[in-house]
Parts: structure tokens; C-alpha cells; sequence
């Protein structure tokens, strides 16, 4: 009889313990939402790269919210201690009421401590690092220009500030969410973690969501905004570069932007100093490992921290349907300032330059470039935009940074 | 009082006049700001991309100098066919076929008269290059 009641009550022990007692039905939702997260990242292969390690964090977290859990102090008493095989000495004591109690750590969930480097914003810098490797200057160089079509497409991080605002955020949160506007996952999550860390899953996975579906998204605003004439226009073919100007290139810019917006310095500084690495040549090795290992490495505890940030308590409120919208609206304005500012450069220049690079000044890179370039070759199949887009889109690489300064450092 | 505390509180003391003043701010701040950042960055760029041209065509132009009064005591052995005006360059075997694809699409009863050949202003690639360009951006 002993055995089958010592049978019962572990089984009971076990079952209390598991998940079916102890989750609520927001995290059985976002298992769910997980799921079907995970079924767009492998089957539809959106953005894989980010969103499996965000939906399996997602899933881990509202499985097992402890993942996530910060560490504690326990205060045991004596009895308590001996009973636990907890070594009382080497603890502090504390007085409580008469009572000696032994305060006793408990350590935090694993994903909790991969997370530290999100919420301190270490793990941003460090892709830039990466993305600084993989970026060619080169088309921005050559026409200095598109960096004001990298400037215009920021305007819709203002104007979202604004919305929200209105929507009853608060002006840190406000600038976390018109962040999502500069399509650049690192910087949002970077400006987020300082300005508004409660809405960071939000806003991390709106920011991604959007970056993986800028093909769907950008192509109708950019083709009502423009004339097919306007589409079709080839543009004259960019002057070679020469070495000697890559090189000087990230020096120059990082010491005019760290100069005047101390608050970008830590994104542009890794951006460019990744940079250096490719264009100076001397440093293969260290390049390789910034754009290869260390940003994979990065890449997995930044998308299955963040992911596992939007447990279902979390997640499923208001405030997050509000974001997923202020992001989108964030993200068309966006491109439509882009656009719009690559007509007036189409008609300053007399008709040379073609409205559609406008576009890829969200940064995105390089997918809102090879949007350009598919819009524009359906207009004209001998027209190759794809390097003329590629300066607006690494100038918004430099545009978004630049605003996540000045949000950092107006609302922060 | 935790984060969201403060939030909340924040949430409650703004009245619709400081919201709209907060955003004002925010938005002419950062329009002008980031504009004007990389506006300055235009001009650097410029400034430094110009004197670097400069200075290597400098150094190229010496260079040259040096290795045409090498080069110019052999005379060339054949000399270039000057191409016809109306043709822009493009040779006669080209013209030739132009002409026999005008010839099959219009037909040989009408008479067809070429004017002018000219390269269309496709940032000067040639068709090779265009093809190549073109098989490598097409999975984008």
C-alpha cells in the first residue's frame, strides 16, 4: 500500500511540477504563435536566419517561463538549510523577527544570462561588427548623394513617434517603437533595451517581421508613389572607388558621428570598425571571424533571448497590437519618404537619378536594395539599380544609427 | 515600484498639449539632426573623394607621362579602321548584322534604309557584361 501511495504522490509531485498545471492559456497561445513562426522561418523561409532562433526562444520561454528567471536570494532557516543540503557557512545571515535566516542564491534560468548581453546592449554593436565586414561602401562613396535618401527614409521614425504618442505611449517608449521605422533589427533592439525594455519582444519581432516581408511591403508604395517613366530611368554607371577612399571612409565617418552624437557611437563605431577590417586588408582573419563565427554565435543568443522575451503575459496585451501596427505604418512611411525624396533628386538632376533607389534607404540591407532593383528591372529588363540602391540602403544602415542617437539622447 | 510602474505614471502626466509638444520636439529634432549629419557627411566625402582623385591622378599622370616616351618610338603596326560618323563606333560586321535583322523583320520587299547606329545609354556595359549582370542579379 506504502509503495502505491509513494507511487501516487510522485506522480502527482511530477504533474504539479509540469507544464499542464502550471501555464496559464497566454503562454498556450504563444506556443501557438510560435509554432506557426517557426512554420514561415523553415518552410516559407522568411528571414530563417533570425526568426527560427526567436520562435524556439518564444517556445522555450512560455513552456518554461523559468528559462527566463532572474536569479533570487532564498532565506532558509537552519532546520531549512540542513533539510535542503544547503552548507551554511559562506552565506550571509540574516535577522528577522529573532530568527536567523541564511540567505541563499539561487542562480537564474540559462536563457536569463544569454540575455544580459541584449538588455546591456552588447549584442547589438557586436552584429553591426559583422554587418560592417559584409558592407561595401563603395556605391555611397561614389555618390555621396544617396545619403540623403538614407536620411529621408528616417522621417518615418519621427512621424511614428509621433502616432504613438498619441496612442498613449510614453516618449521613451514612443521612440523605441518609431525605431522599428529604420528596418534595422540591432538598432531597434538596441534603442529599445535603453528606452523601453518591457516592449522589447514586441518590438523585436515587429522590427524582424517587417525586415522579412519588405518584398510584399515596399513594391505597392513605391510603384503608386512613382510615373513609369520615372521607373524606367537608367542611371549612369558609378565611378570606380578607389582603395585608398574605402579605407579612409569609416575612419572619417566614425570620428564626424561619434564627434557630434556621442549616443550612436557604439553602433556606427562597431559598424565601421568592421568596416576597417574588410577594406584595410591587413586584418583577414579578424574579419572573417567578425562576419562569419562571431556573428553567428551572436545571432543565436540575440534571437532566442529576444524571442524568449515575449512570454505570453507579456506578449498578448494591447499595447502589443498597437505596436505591430505603429510598425508597419512606421515602415511605409519609410519608404514612401524615401521615394518621395528620390523624385525630388529626380528632378533636381534633370531626370538621372531613379526614384526607386529612394526606397532602399530603409536600411534592410540588402533585401530593400534588391527590392529597387526588382521593381525597376520589371519597368525596363536592361536596368540594373541594384548598386545605385545599395548607396541609399547603406546610408540608412548610417540614417538609422544616427537616430537611434538622437532618440537615445532627446526622450532618453 | 518597478519599470512598468513608472511608465504608468509617466502615461497619466501627459496631457494632449505636452504630447503634442513632446512630438514636435522630437520630430524637428530628429529631422533636422539626422539630416544635417549626413549632409555634412555628403560634403566630406566630397571634399575627401575629390583630393584623393586628385592626388592618385597625379600620380598616374607622371607614370604615364614616363611610359609614353617609352612606348612612342616603335610606330603601330596596324592602323585603326576609322569607323563611319553615323555608325558611333560600332563596327561595320555589327552594322551588317543590324542590317539583316531589320532586313527579316521588316522584310525584303520594303526598303529599309539605316540612318544611324547608335549605343543606347545603358551605362555603357556591353552586351556580355550586361548578360553576365544580369544572371547574377536575377535571384534577387
Amino acid at each position: 500500500m506504502e509503495i502505491l501511495q509513494g507511487f501516487v504522490d510522485a506522480v502527482k509531485g511530477i504533474f504539479e511540477g509540469s507544464g499542464l498545471s502550471t501555464l496559464n492559456w497566454q503562454n498556450y497561445v504563444m506556443i501557438g504563435v510560435s509554432i506557426v513562426l517557426l512554420y514561415l522561418a523553415i518552410k516559407k523561409q522568411y528571414e530563417p536566419l533570425l526568426l527560427l532562433p526567436i520562435a524556439f526562444g518564444m517556445l522555450l520561454v512560455n513552456l518554461y517561463p523559468s528559462i527566463m528567471a532572474p536569479p533570487t536570494t532564498q532565506l532558509l532557516t537552519e532546520a531549512q538549510c540542513a533539510a535542503q543540503n544547503v552548507a551554511v557557512s559562506g552565506h550571509a545571515k540574516t535577522v528577522i523577527d529573532g530568527v536567523t535566516y541564511i540567505e541563499n542564491p539561487t542562480y537564474g534560468g540559462l536563457l536569463y544570462y544569454l540575455y544580459q548581453g541584449v538588455k546591456l546592449g552588447i549584442y547589438p554593436p557586436l552584429i553591426f561588427l559583422g554587418i560592417g565586414c559584409m558592407t561595401d561602401f563603395g556605391p555611397l562613396i561614389s555618390n555621396p548623394k544617396s545619403l540623403i535618401l538614407g536620411a529621408a527614409a528616417q522621417i518615418g521614425i519621427f512621424v511614428t513617434f509621433t502616432g504613438a504618442i498619441f496612442l498613449g505611449f510614453t516618449e521613451a517608449e514612443a521612440g523605441a517603437i518609431g525605431i522599428i521605422g529604420g528596418a534595422d533589427g540591432p538598432t531597434a533592439i538596441y534603442v529599445t533595451t535603453k528606452l523601453a525594455p518591457h516592449l522589447l519582444g514586441s518590438i523585436a519581432i515587429a522590427a524582424y517581421s517587417y525586415m522579412a516581408l519588405v518584398p510584399i511591403i515596399q513594391p505597392p508604395i513605391m510603384k503608386a508613389l512613382t510615373t513609369k517613366k520615372e521607373r524606367a530611368v537608367v542611371m549612369e554607371q558609378l565611378r570606380p572607388v578607389s582603395k585608398l577612399e574605402k579605407i579612409m571612409f569609416p575612419v572619417i565617418v566614425v570620428i564626424i558621428i561619434a564627434i557630434f552624437l556621442p549616443d550612436a557611437a557604439p553602433l556606427v563605431g562597431m559598424l565601421m570598425l568592421g568596416n576597417l577590417f574588410k577594406e584595410s586588408g591587413v586584418v583577414e582573419r579578424l574579419g572573417k571571424t567578425a562576419q562569419n563565427e562571431l556573428m553567428n554565435i551572436i545571432t543565436i543568443f540575440l534571437g532566442t533571448t529576444v524571442g524568449a522575451t515575449a512570454s505570453g503575459q507579456n506578449f498578448l496585451t494591447l499595447d502589443t497590437i498597437k505596436i505591430i501596427i505603429l510598425g508597419l505604418i512606421a515602415f511605409c512611411m519609410g519608404t514612401a519618404f524615401g521615394v518621395l525624396f528620390g523624385k525630388i533628386m529626380y528632378k533636381a538632376t534633370g531626370g538621372k537619378v531613379n526614384p526607386l533607389i529612394g526606397s532602399a534607404g530603409v536600411s534592410a540591407v540588402p533585401m530593400a536594395a534588391r527590392v529597387s532593383q526588382k521593381v525597376g528591372q520589371a519597368e525596363n529588363p536592361g536596368n540594373f539599380l541594384l548598386m545605385h540602391a545599395m548607396g541609399p540602403n547603406v546610408a540608412g544602415v548610417i540614417g538609422s544609427a544616427v537616430a537611434a542617437g538622437v532618440l537615445l539622447n532627446v526622450v532618453g | 515600484m518597478n519599470l512598468s510602474d513608472v511608465a504608468l505614471l509617466a502615461k497619466e502626466e501627459l496631457s494632449l498639449a505636452e504630447k503634442g509638444i513632446a512630438s514636435a520636439k522630437v520630430v524637428l529634432t530628429g529631422f533636422v539632426v539626422v539630416f544635417a549629419m549626413l549632409i555634412l557627411l555628403i560634403f566630406i566625402i566630397k571634399i575627401y573623394g575629390a583630393i584623393v582623385q586628385k592626388a592618385q591622378n597625379a600620380g598616374k599622370k607622371s607614370k604615364e607621362k614616363k611610359a609614353e616616351a617609352v612606348a612612342e618610338t616603335p610606330a603601330p603596326v596596324v592602323a585603326a579602321p576609322v569607323a563611319p560618323a553615323q555608325t558611333d563606333g560600332v563596327s561595320d560586321e555589327v552594322v551588317a548584322v543590324i542590317s539583316a535583322a531589320v532586313a527579316t523583320m521588316y522584310g525584303s520587299s520594303e526598303k529599309a534604309r539605316i540612318k544611324s547606329i547608335k549605343k543606347s545609354s545603358d551605362g555603357g556595359r556591353s552586351a556580355w557584361a550586361k548578360a553576365g549582370v544580369l544572371d547574377n542579379t536575377r535571384p534577387f
